[in-house]
């Protein structure tokens, strides 16, 4: 059968001037377009009303995508899930981890804040150091701190934290001192009580508290009533909290009470303290 | 001057058509495997160069405006900006043509990548998202990828005409 010739001039091989004109034409128009188009938006509103269209097209397009990707969901292997399950395990215990951390930093930022406006407040001048190790030796209670004389710490100072009076230094070394907690049997503290102005001595009774062997059972004392520095001896600052009686106990002698304190300062291992500077 | 047959130039039509709605079928599907959905080719560049340099399709400059606009359409970012790449490729291949003899595979090749050159060039620079620091692996994989579906439409193309 044969062909049909074409009657449209064809372009294959075609050495024929270059339509300039129609090119400008086109060249301006699609400037303009895209021009109108950045500032009016247009194809936008095209594409929303040939969305009729294409839509259900697209859809059709990445149906088997989403089905593929639906599916591989739905049968999520179980050893995906433990896997998953042991890696948030080992995140939640480096978490609960950093979480202690936390705590301990912000106890020790706390104590130190406390520290700070405890200094401010008697304008106590003093180093500030870390209880590093308890011990026991010739059968008294020894906290070892960790700063000696080096940084200026003297023997017989006296020591405190934000909860109150701690003890006394006892022996330096360079780099070490070793503090006798106010517990200790043998220890003893000038004091007063908040509510009056009667001066006594405490005594550490090596069991976790202090004690007034003989106070005048004429001088009104209760349960809770708190004792403080009295500043008498010129080693320890006035005021610092000491602690509150927890017991009153009669002696043979009906003159005198027997008195039962607790401190108020417990320290432990790694608890801050400041070693206060002896007055000359 | 070889003149071709209506029978000819019906099936080079059909085959720019059947070959532009594979275009927009692929255009809106990733490559399988690559998670980054920028990194594909530009099917619509990559149609375009073999129908223009082998003079297909009986393809003018008003044609490829409206099939420009119609891509915009579809893929677009901008009404007008794939007109305009296609005018520029056909432009720069009249240029190209009437200073050089462009016989060899290789030459048509060389012409066809500097083709592609220009379109990714007009593409960024009439970008809505345009940015000078795009990043330039992401374009030279994009280049890539359309020398190679160029490639094989070409192979493609020349045998569906020659039979």
């Amino acid at each position: 059968m044969a062909q049909k010739e074409s009657k449209v001039k064809l372009k294959l091989f075609n050495r024929a001037e270059f339509p300039l004109f129609s090119f400008f034409i086109l060249f301006i128009l699609c400037l303009v377009l895209m021009g109108v188009d950045y500032r009016y938006q247009i194809l936008p509103k095209i594409k929303s009303e040939f969305s009729i269209i294409t839509a259900p097209i697209i859809y059709l397009i990445n149906l088997p995508k989403n089905i593929l990707n639906e599916s591989k969901d739905s049968f999520i292997t179980k050893a995906i899930l433990k896997e998953k399950i042991k890696n948030l395990e080992q995140t939640n215990y480096s978490l609960s981890i950093q979480i202690q951390e936390n705590v301990l930093i912000k106890s020790e930022n706390k104590i130190l804040r406390d520290t700070l406006r405890i200094k401010k407040k008697f304008k106590i001048k003093g180093a500030t150091a870390e209880i590093i190790l308890p011990d026991v030796k010739n059968g008294f209670k020894i906290l070892t701190v960790s700063k000696g004389f080096k940084d200026n710490i003297k023997t017989g100072s006296a020591v405190i934290n934000n909860e109150g009076l701690v003890g006394q230094i006892i022996n330096t070394s360079k780099t070490y001192s070793e503090l006798r907690p106010i517990t200790s049997e043998a220890y003893a503290v000038p004091a007063i009580m908040n509510n009056s102005k009667e001066n006594v001595i405490l005594f550490g009774n090596g069991n976790g508290g202090l004690e007034i062997p003989l106070f005048p059972a004429n001088i009104s004392i209760q349960i809770n009533d708190t004792f403080i520095t009295s500043g008498v001896d010129d080693l320890y600052p006035k005021g610092i909290k000491i602690g509150r009686v927890t017991e009153i106990k009669p002696t043979n002698s009906p003159k005198f009470n027997f008195i039962v304190i607790t401190p108020f300062s417990q320290p432990t291992t790694f608890s801050q303290i400041t070693v206060v500077n002896k007055r000359k | 001057m070889i003149k071709k047959t209506i029978i000819e130039q019906k099936k080079e039509k059909n085959l720019l058509i059947v070959l532009s709605l594979i275009a927009i079928f692929l255009s809106y599907i990733g490559i399988p495997g690559i998670e980054n959905s920028v990194i594909m080719p530009n099917y619509f560049i990559a149609l375009i160069i073999p129908f223009i340099l082998m003079k297909l399709g009986n393809l003018n400059l008003y044609k490829l405006v409206i099939i420009g606009l119609v891509v915009d359409v579809f893929v677009g970012q901008l009404l007008g900006q794939y007109a305009f790449i296609f005018i520029s490729i056909y432009l720069a291949d009249y240029i190209v043509n009437r200073a050089l003899v462009i016989k060899s595979g290789k030459q048509v090749f060389t012409l066809s990548f500097f083709l592609i050159l220009i379109s990714f060039f007009i593409l960024w620079i009439s970008s809505l998202s345009y940015s000078i620091f795009t990043p330039p692996k992401i374009i030279l994989f994009q280049i890539i990828l359309t020398a190679i579906t160029y490639s094989i439409l070409n192979v493609f193309i020349n045998r569906s005409i020659s039979r």
